[in-house]
């Protein structure tokens, strides 16, 4: 009865046929399965049901049909595997396997749920989830076929054909063998969804291992390699095939060898268990040591002959904990700003780690080591051109998988250099014997293109809000940045020739300088992406540009604002005179060019840009998730805030009493550091000086008291900081 | 039928509905500049708040422990912490309805606003030397 409800049942009726005319298993031989007389034609009748019915009224109930019909695990597939094991090849069985190739396509085709959604789809989408998961598992599974394989074999004579004598059809097989391979790559099970307990068996570690057995790599490492000269319309397709392949994937953890990552492995069990342990101290330090109806009441003695009374044993320990209680015990929250519901697709989210089993971490890496010996270059340079040109074939969410995956490559090509030089190092030899490589693999994104796209798309997304495009742009600019340092190191003298050119040209612009800044300061609830991906940006472009501008004690940057200004006097001047004056935006942009001086860089006063309570606030945001940032993050943090109290000499900044709470609760809890780390040490000094510092600025200056309560204004941050204005100089 | 006039036990009055909700108190620049608000603290942080004074010291020689090498570094801590309660006990005296931190939030975005700029201005002007002020 419900069923007949979800569906129109005529299209229903219509479905079943089709499903059940398709063949089935019986006869003599009940392994085997025998396809119907009409086998063709009802597959491209099922084809032509999801094109005119499903995707021309843009619902979803021929799919859901075929999922409850279960067509692609009980017929499709064993009509796959009979194709493979036949040892003969009829023209009509090849047919077949490409129609089912064509019906598997938009089965497993990424639901994604934005734009125009219509109640129908709403309704069908949880489902179509979970048999998306099922048709994975299927396709996947260990059975006597390899289906990947199979679908390539369906692609492999148009793969052979030379490009200039392929047709349409062909190029068409081609994309509908990739966009499959993508579909595969992409399903994951949802998580909102319920758990079947099975998750193994189409996970990512699945996928990467049929991959590799089922010589998917070998196709895509063949066809990446070769983009440009013999695949030039599929390169966006292989792209996606790569994010999803990559995105999530730590890459530190991939190029560790396996005594390494066993060590790793150890290591953070160790660490658990000791924060586990800690956190057990912690508790049983105030934990009431009688029993629960032991009935202790205090009262805390205020001025004005005021009472406060707390209960429990554990405020007889002292203050703290007193005080700790008074607050807890308060049952009103501050209501919350709640964020609007982010986009739902969880498709082209990279934010969320994945985790590899030993044997898919060593084939993943092993592909991605020769995908950036051969495949890096040529397709990402013909990506690029393909999204500046806005061919057809991309769509807006491909600039973002580009930069994700160009960033992830870049870091990988940088943890396998570490990783060789390690070796190198140990093995002792003389160095001689090894030639060293050159940055040449990844130099494809290196380029001033690219360069000058990243920046557009920076921009762009700045000025659209696009958060999610901004991080990944973010995370590539400073993959960029932290490959280009590496270059600098190099042994080979041509790397360090392009190296200095490189990063000639990244500082030289001024604008540059200011987005970073902008991006920084734009903080205000766009998740701990952006503030990872942000303050990461912001350590390295800063710390870069610091050396950098000290090695070129003259160097310049090319500042655009002051042109700016000059134009529009020029242009009030004109105003009156014609409008025909008001060139197009273009001639705007020569003008500026042209009226655009060169200044000397002084990388004080850039740095103090980074000195505002915002870019504070911005890294206080991040360092309020101290309990699960890393090593390198809380390093990061640190890093910042000493700039801010001691380099720059800007305590005042950090002098509010959230930002004071916050260190404090870092050292002395609840819920402190882990204290035998040794970053503990050094976030305890940095603490316990900016402390030192607070107490004798209160004395010197009671105002600060007040302040104390508030963001710091502009015109009374220098007096408080060093007690007179910025332009008198203290008389007395 | 049962016409009975004479209603009984006030069955069959109206209920009367009250339709203002009780009146919550509010964090906002009045509360903030009244009499416990910051002139409260202007007035008792200075005496209240001895940090590293003489009245520190003799707070600390009861507690703390002479042959530890660290008592210089839990001096300050302890400072800082004397200071979080400090105003912990303000905020819970000026709105006792919010927690520590919400106060703190509450309170940090009041001191956007033009009237409370204005003041705390005057409140740091009035403690900068008298010939700097002159001056300007």
């Amino acid at each position: 009865a419900t069923e007949s409800t979800v569906v129109d049942p005529e299209v229903r009726a219509h479905v079943y046929s089709l499903v059940t005319a398709l063949g089935g298993f019986n006869g003599e031989d009940a392994d085997k399965y025998v396809l119907g007389d009409d086998a063709l034609a009802c597959l491209r009748d099922i084809k032509r049901w999801l094109k005119l019915y499903d995707e021309k009224y843009n619902r979803m109930d021929v799919a859901r049909c075929l999922g409850e019909a279960n067509l692609v695990n009980g017929d499709l597939l064993p009509i796959l595997s009979t194709f493979a094991n036949s040892t003969k090849q009829t023209k009509y069985m090849s047919r077949i396997a490409l129609a089912c190739l064509e019906i598997l396509v938009p089965l497993t085709w990424p639901l994604e749920m934005q734009g125009e959604m219509t109640a129908d789809n709403f309704k069908h989408i949880p489902y179509l989830q979970h048999s998306h998961v099922a048709y994975k598992r299927g396709i996947l599974s260990h059975a006597s076929t390899g289906y990947l394989r199979t679908i390539i074999r369906i692609g492999l004579p148009s793969m052979a054909t030379p490009r200039s004598e392929r047709a349409t059809r062909d190029e068409g097989i081609l994309k509908l063998v990739l966009f499959f391979l993508r579909n595969i790559a992409l399903i994951t099970p949802n998580t909102r969804l319920a758990a079947e307990g099975d998750e193994e068996e189409t996970s990512r570690s699945a996928t990467i291992n049929a991959f590799q057995d089922q010589d998917v790599f070998a196709l895509l490492l063949t066809m990446c390699s070769n983009v440009g000269d013999d695949f030039n319309l599929q390169d966006v397709a292989l792209l996606e095939i790569l994010f999803y392949l990559v995105r999530g994937v730590d890459v530190e953890r991939l190029f560790m060898n396996n005594t390494q990552r066993t060590a790793k492995r150890t290591d953070e069990l160790d660490d658990l268990l000791r924060k586990e342990s800690s956190l057990r101290r912690e508790y049983a330090k105030n934990a009431p040591t009688r029993h629960g109806r032991f009935g202790t009441m205090i009262w805390v003695k205020r001025d004005d002959a005021k009472y406060s009374t707390v209960s429990g044993q554990s405020v007889l320990k002292d203050d703290q904990t007193t005080f700790q209680k008074m607050d807890d015990s308060k049952k009103w929250n501050k209501p919350q700003f709640r964020r609007k519901v982010q986009d739902l697709t969880t498709y082209n989210d990279f934010n969320t780690p994945v985790h590899l089993n030993s044997a898919a971490s060593e084939n993943l890496r092993k592909f991605v080591e020769e995908f950036l010996d051969s495949g890096f270059n040529p397709l990402f340079t013909h990506v690029r051109k393909a999204i500046e040109r806005e061919a057809d074939r991309v769509v807006d969410i491909n600039s973002r998988q580009f930069f994700y995956t160009v960033s992830w490559f870049l870091q990988a090509e940088r943890a396998r250099r570490a990783l060789q030089r390690e070796k190198r190092a140990q093995s002792e030899k003389p160095g001689k014997e090894i030639e060293p490589d050159s940055f040449g693999l990844v130099a494809g994104v290196l380029d001033q293109e690219t360069f000058v796209f990243l920046n557009r798309a920076m921009q762009y997304a700045v000025d659209s809000k696009d958060w999610q495009d901004l991080i990944a742009e973010m995370r590539c600019f400073t993959q960029i940045l932290l490959t280009v340092q590496d270059m600098v190191q190099s042994p080979l003298e041509e790397d360090q020739e392009i190296a200095e050119n490189i990063q000639n040209r990244i500082f030289y612009e001024e604008t540059t300088h200011d987005r970073v800044i902008a991006i920084v300061r734009g903080y205000t609830d766009q998740g701990f992406g952006y503030l990872n991906a942000c303050t990461e940006l912001t350590h390295v472009f800063l710390r870069m540009l610091e050396r950098y501008s000290k090695e070129n004690v003259d160097m310049q940057v090319r500042s655009r604002r002051r042109a700016r200004r000059k134009q529009k006097e020029t242009e009030g001047i004109v105003e009156g005179e014609n409008d025909e004056e008001h060139g197009s935006e273009d001639e705007d942009m020569m003008e500026a060019e042209r009226m655009s001086k060169e200044r000397s860089f002084d990388f004080r006063r850039f740095a103090a840009k980074f000195c505002n309570q915002k870019c504070v606030d911005t890294f206080v945001n991040f360092t309020k998730h101290y309990r699960e940032l890393n090593t390198e993050q809380l390093k990061r943090a640190h890093r910042y805030f000493y700039r801010i109290a001691f380099k720059q000499e800007m305590s005042v900044l950090l002098f509010r009493l959230d930002i004071i709470n916050l260190f404090y609760r870092m050292i002395k809890g609840p819920g402190a550091l882990d204290s035998s780390k040794p970053i503990f040490q050094d976030w305890e000094e940095l603490v316990r000086q900016i402390i030192r510092k607070l107490t004798k600025k209160l004395e010197q200056r009671p105002a600060l008291f007040v302040e104390l309560l508030f963001s710091k204004i502009n015109a009374t941050t220098y007096y408080l900081e060093y007690g007179h204005e910025r332009q008198t100089l203290p008389t007395i | 039928n049962n016409e009975d006039p004479t209603p009984i036990l006030g069955v069959d009055d109206k209920v009367q509905v009250s339709k203002h909700r009780r009146f919550v108190a509010k964090l906002d620049e009045s509360r903030l500049l009244s009499q416990s608000g910051i002139p409260k603290l202007r007035l008792t942080s200075r005496q209240r708040l001895r940090l590293k004074g003489k009245g520190h010291e003799v707070y600390d020689h009861q507690h703390r422990d002479h042959f530890s090498p660290t008592a210089n570094f839990m001096e300050q801590f302890s400072d800082v912490a004397r200071l979080l309660n400090f105003y912990q006990l303000w905020l819970d005296d000026l709105y006792p309805r919010a927690k520590f931190a919400d106060g703190l939030a509450m309170i940090e975005k009041l001191g956007h606003s033009k009237r409370l700029q204005t003041m705390r201005r005057e409140w740091i002007d009035e403690e900068k030397p008298k010939a700097l002020t002159a001056d300007i």
